[in-house]
């Protein structure tokens, strides 16, 4: 079926079709399984065979059919080849090979997918191979390894010298890293395109933790960068709603907010009064409970606003504890809009602002419930 | 670069389930929802908790539970007793059991304080969460007891409890006794007033357990070179 697909669209084209359907995601996994029929009958464990990778120049020359094909593609449509964006590519591909396909993976696509990289071949014609660590198996990782001992030398002779001159000062300015974190084990396979196992990511983590505690190591800074992330502020990714004002000249913003399954939508209105209306009803009316109506003062408390702001508040599904858990995080989320930054912040580090990610657990076979098994019977 | 930590910061599972696992992923910390927290300024704070701040700023925070509030009614040692005391669920008989506890603890000391005499008033507390605190502070043991082996047999070797266990024990024991040992038609709130009322006087059922703990840890005091941790 999709495989017919390909073949009416690169008949359809001619060339630049052709080019094109060859990155399709779809041609390739179509003509990878007909190539794979025939060395499917030569290897036995195709599982085995792992992710596809590939060269630098297949990539490449896939990266620039892409191009050419976007280009003759603008064309065909009448549009400006310049500035044909990805959504116009969907646009056009869509236009011209309308599918009627549930599956929308199985419909036509032009897209270019990221490319895993392969390691080039890493011997010369007479056999040998260019790396002097080719025989260890790993050699980018050990290579790595043995650059970092290197520097730790470096670091050591360079300590031996001033101690030697008289200048050595045991609290010289370690690096200073800011806030960053070390590449993961998934990030370091990725830079040394190379599958390492967990033990060697943590020798190589201590042995960069030993180099990071000697005095004048921020001689090899620029080294130990590359081997860093930096780490965002967390503040920075919250969303603020936004301020409005009615028709009275009130100051109010809108939030949503969610737990198990109850939705709720609170409006916070800076009137001065204080009064909590849910669903149409008094809140005491509909929270009898204390600890509910506990967590909606919650945010409002803690800010030290009780008495200032009027809220709407919308609340339907799941139960009251959940009802109430969602209402706080709309007040929360409303709140934000009326305070500064740094208070932000402050409710972020309080817990107001996550949305709680509890679920009631699912009931497995052979198990009583989530976790209560059946009662174990010796015969 | 940071993008890359979207990954590690969803609603999470486990790729093999571990028995205990829970859904926030383990990068996320601990709420603090007490105000006064965030109130000192940077100079009073020491080395380990300006990096605490620190990596807060930088790390997600997990939500505050429904059980926990901002409030000066709201205290975390009372919170853990309710949660323990509740059964089947029932969040709201366990705190309304508290609320009567409590009540119960003032009606009686404030009576004691207008029978006795001016000398003796001072000498008597009213305030009921400094006596369960109190109370509390003196059912925890000191040793526990851990069953090691050691050539084919069991020996109860003494051990120091962790914190969180001393606080663990002494809130059970106090629970188990009050449903247990008492008459058939007292509430749990009265038995648990009196048996705090008890403990706040080092008297009662509870602290005789503790003492009875700590006596089994002293006989067995030649099997303390048992433990290896």
């Amino acid at each position: 079926m999709a495989a017919s697909c390909v073949r009416t669209v690169g008949s359809f084209l001619g060339k630049c079709m052709t080019c094109s359907s060859s990155i399709n995601t779809v041609a390739t996994q179509v003509s990878q399984q007909v190539e794979l029929t025939y060395s499917a009958l030569c290897r036995k464990n195709l599982a085995a065979a792992g992710p596809e990778k590939f060269t630098l120049e297949y990539i490449q020359k896939q990266v620039e059919e892409y191009e050419i094909g976007k280009r003759h593609l603008a064309n065909m449509m009448g549009e400006d080849s310049e500035n044909f964006t990805q959504e116009d590519i969907d646009r056009s591909i869509t236009y011209l090979f309308p599918s009627g396909l549930f599956e929308k993976t199985a419909r036509p696509l032009m897209k270019l997918i990221h490319f895993p990289l392969h390691k080039a071949v890493q011997w010369g014609a007479d056999g040998r191979p260019f790396h002097f660590l080719f025989y260890t198996g790993k050699q980018s990782y050990y290579s790595l390894m043995h650059d970092l001992y290197g520097k730790i030398l470096k670091i050591e002779k360079h300590q031996d010298r001033l101690r030697a001159k008289g200048l050595f000062s045991q609290d010289a300015q370690l690096i200073s890293l800011g806030p960053s974190r070390w590449l993961t084990k998934e990030e370091l396979e990725l830079l040394l395109v190379e599958t390492i196992s967990t033990h060697d990511y943590d020798r190589f983590i201590k042995l960069m933790e030993h180099m990071l505690c000697m005095p004048y190591s921020s001689t090899e800074e620029e080294f130990v960068q590359r081997y860093r992330r930096l780490l965002e502020a967390q503040s920075l990714k919250q969303l603020v709603p936004l301020l409005e004002k009615d028709e009275n000249g009130v100051a109010f913003s809108t939030a949503e907010g969610r737990r198990k399954t109850s939705d709720s939508s609170v409006i916070l209105r800076d009137c001065g009064s204080g009064h909590i209306t849910v669903n149409g009803q008094d809140y005491l009316q509909y929270f009898p409970v204390l600890q509910d109506r506990e967590q909606l003062m919650f945010p409002l408390q803690f800010m030290g606003v009780l008495g200032r702001f009027n809220l709407e508040c919308k609340v339907s599904g799941g139960g009251r504890s959940s009802q109430a858990g969602a209402l706080r995080l709309a007040i929360s989320r409303a709140l934000l809009s009326f305070l500064s930054e740094g208070d932000g912040e402050v409710m972020r580090q309080a817990g107001l602002l996550t949305p709680d990610p509890r679920v009631r657990e699912r009931k497995k076979p052979g198990q009583e419930g989530a976790r209560r098994k059946f009662t174990w019977k010796k015969r | 670069m940071a993008a890359s930590i979207s990954g590690l910061l969803k609603p999470w599972t486990p790729r093999v389930f571990l028995v205990r696992w829970s859904r926030y992923n383990p990068y996320y910390l601990e709420p603090e929802v007490s105000k006064e927290a965030y109130s000192r300024p940077a100079t009073e704070l020491s080395a380990e908790e300006k990096e605490q701040r620190e990596l807060k700023t930088l790390r997600p925070i997990k939500a505050a539970t429904s059980g926990v509030s901002s409030s000066v009614f709201d205290d975390p040692v009372i919170s853990k007793f309710i949660n323990m005391m509740m059964e089947h669920g029932n969040k709201v008989l366990a705190r309304e059991i508290m609320t009567q506890t409590l009540e119960n603890i003032k009606k009686k000391q404030v009576e004691k304080y207008h029978k006795a005499s001016e000398g003796e008033r001072e000498a008597i507390e009213c305030n009921p969460y400094t006596i369960f605190h109190q109370a509390l502070e003196n059912c925890k043991p000191v040793v526990g007891l851990a069953s090691i082996q050691k050539g084919g047999k069991y020996y109860q070797v003494p051990i120091p409890l962790p914190d969180n266990r001393r606080r663990f024990l002494a809130m059970k024991w106090m629970i188990t006794e009050c449903r247990d040992n008492k008459h058939r038609r007292t509430h749990m709130y009265e038995k648990l007033s009196q048996e705090l009322l008890a403990a706040f006087g080092k008297e009662g059922n509870v602290m005789k357990k503790k003492y009875e703990l700590h006596k089994m840890a002293e006989a067995n005091r030649a099997y303390a070179h048992y433990r290896w941790w």
